[in-house]
C-alpha cells in the first residue's frame, strides 16, 4: 500500500488541478438558511479578514457569509419583499440590496444595520457600488438607471433613460466611467456615466440572463439561451462564445482566466477551460435550477445559488486543502483522528 | 465505473442563528471596524459624549416603556388607518415583531398575534 500512499501524498502536494481532480470527487459545501430561491450572489474583494459573500433571496432576507467557509455572519433585516440583487463593496464594509418592495437599501456590513433606503418607482433588480463605494448604481422594472451619491443621499439621483423594458443588471465598468446594463428588451447597452449617453448597444435574439464584469482585463461575461459569451468591455467586441448542454442562467470567469463556470436549468454546474472552450467536468448537487454562480476573488472556489434555496461552494482544485475542505490521506480515514473529519456519504448514482 | 473517493471536509458551514440576526459584536472584524454609532457627530468630540449619553437615556426609556406595556391593553395605530387594541405581550430582540394577545380586528378577536413593527406607526396605553 506504500505506493498508493505515495501517489496520494504527491497529489495532495501538487497545486495543479488535473491530477488531483482525477483522483477525488467534488464535495460541495451546502449553505442553508434561506427559505426561498437564491437569485443573486456577490463576493467582496479580499480584506484583512478574508473575503465575504452576500446572497439575495426571494424570502426578503439577504445574508452575509464568510467567503471561504460559507459560515453565516448575519442577515440584513428590513426589506418587505423579495430581494432580487445584492452586492458588497470591495472592503466588505457596505452592502446594498435591491428588492421587490420598490427600494434599494444600503447597509453597514459590519454591524448589519440599515444605513439608507432609496425609494424607487418599481421593483429594483440590480445594485452596484463604484470602486470607491461613493456611488450606487441601481436598475429595475421602471427601465431607468439611477446613480445615487451616497454622501448626499437626500439629493435626487442622476437618472439615465433608454432601455425600453425592465433592467435586469447594471454594472459600473471601465474604472467607473462607464455603465453596462442588460434589460428584458434583449439589449445590452454601454453608457458614458458623465454624458448619460449610449456609447454602444448589443442586440440579442433572446433576453440576456446574466452579466459579469471582470475589471482586470476588462472582460464582460454574458449568458443567454445556452450560450456563454465573452466580450471586451470597452468596445463590446466579441471575444468568444461557448454553448452549453442546457439553458444557462449565470456564468463566471476565473480571476486568472483559466476556467469559467456556468449553471442553469438542468441543476448542474459546468466547468470549462477558457482557452480551449472544452467542458472539463460537470457537477450535480442542486435540487433546482442554478440562478447565479460566481468565482471567489482568489479563484479557489465558486459559489452557486439555486431555486432550491441553498448556496453551494465548489472547489476549483478538487481535493486541495482550502477553507473547510481537507485533503485526506488514506491512512487518516482509518486512524483515531478520523472522527475530526466529516466524510460525506458517497451518492449512489443510478 | 469505480466511484472516486469524495473530498473530506472538516465540518459543514455554520448556518444562521435562529435567535439573532448575527454580526457578532465580539468578532475581530467588528471590534476593529465598528464605527462610532453616531455618523452625524463625527466632527465634534465633546458632542459625541453628550449625544451618547442622551441616546443611552432614550434607549433606556424606550426599553422601560416596553416593560411597562407588558400585559396592559395597548392601542396600536398602524398604516392604512388601522387602529387596533390588544394586550401587549413582548417584543423580540430586534424590535421587529410584537407579540400581542386578544387583538381586536374587524374580523374578530385574535387570541394570539404577531404585529410587524414596521407596520406600527404609534401605540398608546394608560399607565
Amino acid at each position: 500500500m506504500a505506493w498508493y500512499f505515495a501517489i496520494c501524498l504527491a497529489m495532495c502536494l501538487l497545486k495543479e488541478t488535473s491530477p488531483v481532480s482525477m483522483a477525488m470527487r467534488q464535495t460541495p459545501l451546502t449553505c442553508s438558511g434561506h427559505t426561498r430561491p437564491v437569485v443573486d450572489l456577490a463576493f467582496s474583494g479580499i480584506t484583512p479578514y478574508g473575503y465575504f459573500l452576500i446572497s439575495a433571496c426571494k424570502d426578503g432576507k439577504p445574508m452575509m457569509r464568510q467567503g471561504d467557509t460559507g459560515d453565516w455572519i448575519g442577515t440584513f433585516l428590513g426589506h418587505k419583499g423579495a430581494v432580487w440583487g445584492a452586492t458588497l463593496n470591495n472592503e466588505a464594509t457596505k452592502a446594498a440590496t435591491a428588492a421587490a418592495d420598490f427600494t434599494a437599501k444600503v447597509w453597514d456590513a459590519v454591524t448589519g444595520d440599515e444605513v439608507l433606503t432609496l425609494a424607487h418607482k418599481h421593483i429594483v433588480k440590480s445594485v452596484n457600488f463604484t470602486q470607491d463605494s461613493k456611488c450606487l448604481l441601481t436598475g429595475g422594472n421602471d427601465k431607468m438607471l439611477r446613480i445615487f451619491d451616497l454622501n448626499k443621499p437626500e439629493a435626487d439621483p442622476q437618472e439615465i433613460a433608454g432601455h425600453t423594458s425592465a433592467i435586469k443588471k447594471a454594472l459600473w465598468c471601465n474604472k467607473d466611467q462607464q455603465i453596462i446594463s442588460a434589460a428584458e428588451d434583449k439589449t445590452i447597452r454601454l453608457w458614458d456615466r458623465n454624458t448619460a449617453e449610449t456609447v454602444k448597444t448589443l442586440s440579442f435574439e433572446t433576453s440576456v440572463s446574466s452579466m459579469e464584469y471582470i475589471p482586470d482585463g476588462e472582460v464582460l461575461v454574458i449568458t443567454y439561451g445556452k450560450t456563454i459569451a465573452f466580450y471586451k468591455a470597452h468596445s463590446l467586441d466579441l471575444i468568444k462564445t461557448v454553448d452549453a448542454p442546457a439553458s444557462i442562467h449565470s456564468a463566471s470567469l476565473h480571476p486568472e482566466k483559466d476556467y469559467f463556470v456556468a449553471g442553469g436549468d438542468d441543476f448542474k454546474l459546468y466547468k470549462y477551460d477558457y482557452s480551449t472552450k472544452e467542458e472539463i467536468e460537470s457537477y450535480k448537487g442542486h435540487f433546482g435550477p442554478v440562478h447565479c454562480v460566481r468565482f471567489s476573488p482568489d479563484g479557489e472556489l465558486y459559489a452557486s445559488g439555486s431555486e432550491d434555496g441553498t448556496l453551494r461552494l465548489w472547489q476549483t482544485a478538487v481535493g486541495k486543502t482550502y477553507g473547510l475542505w481537507k485533503c485526506v490521506l488514506p491512512e487518516e480515514l482509518t486512524s483515531e483522528n478520523s472522527e475530526a473529519l466529516y466524510c460525506p456519504q458517497p451518492e449512489i448514482k443510478a | 465505473m469505480s466511484l472516486k473517493p469524495p473530498v473530506g471536509v472538516q465540518r459543514l458551514p455554520r448556518g444562521p442563528d435562529p435567535n439573532s440576526r448575527g454580526f457578532d459584536r465580539s468578532s475581530p472584524r467588528f471590534i476593529a471596524l465598528c464605527p462610532t454609532s453616531i455618523p452625524s457627530s463625527a466632527s465634534t468630540d465633546p458632542g459625541i459624549e453628550e449625544e451618547q449619553r442622551v441616546r443611552s437615556e432614550l434607549r433606556e426609556r424606550f426599553l422601560r416603556t416596553l416593560l411597562m406595556m407588558t400585559d396592559k391593553p395597548v392601542q396600536f395605530n398602524m398604516y392604512e388607518k388601522v387602529q387596533v387594541p390588544a394586550r401587549f405581550g413582548a417584543s423580540d430582540i430586534d424590535i421587529l415583531n410584537f407579540h400581542v394577545s386578544d387583538l381586536e380586528t374587524p374580523l374578530g378577536v385574535q387570541k394570539e398575534a404577531l404585529l410587524r413593527c414596521q407596520d406600527v406607526i404609534s401605540c398608546s396605553f394608560e399607565l
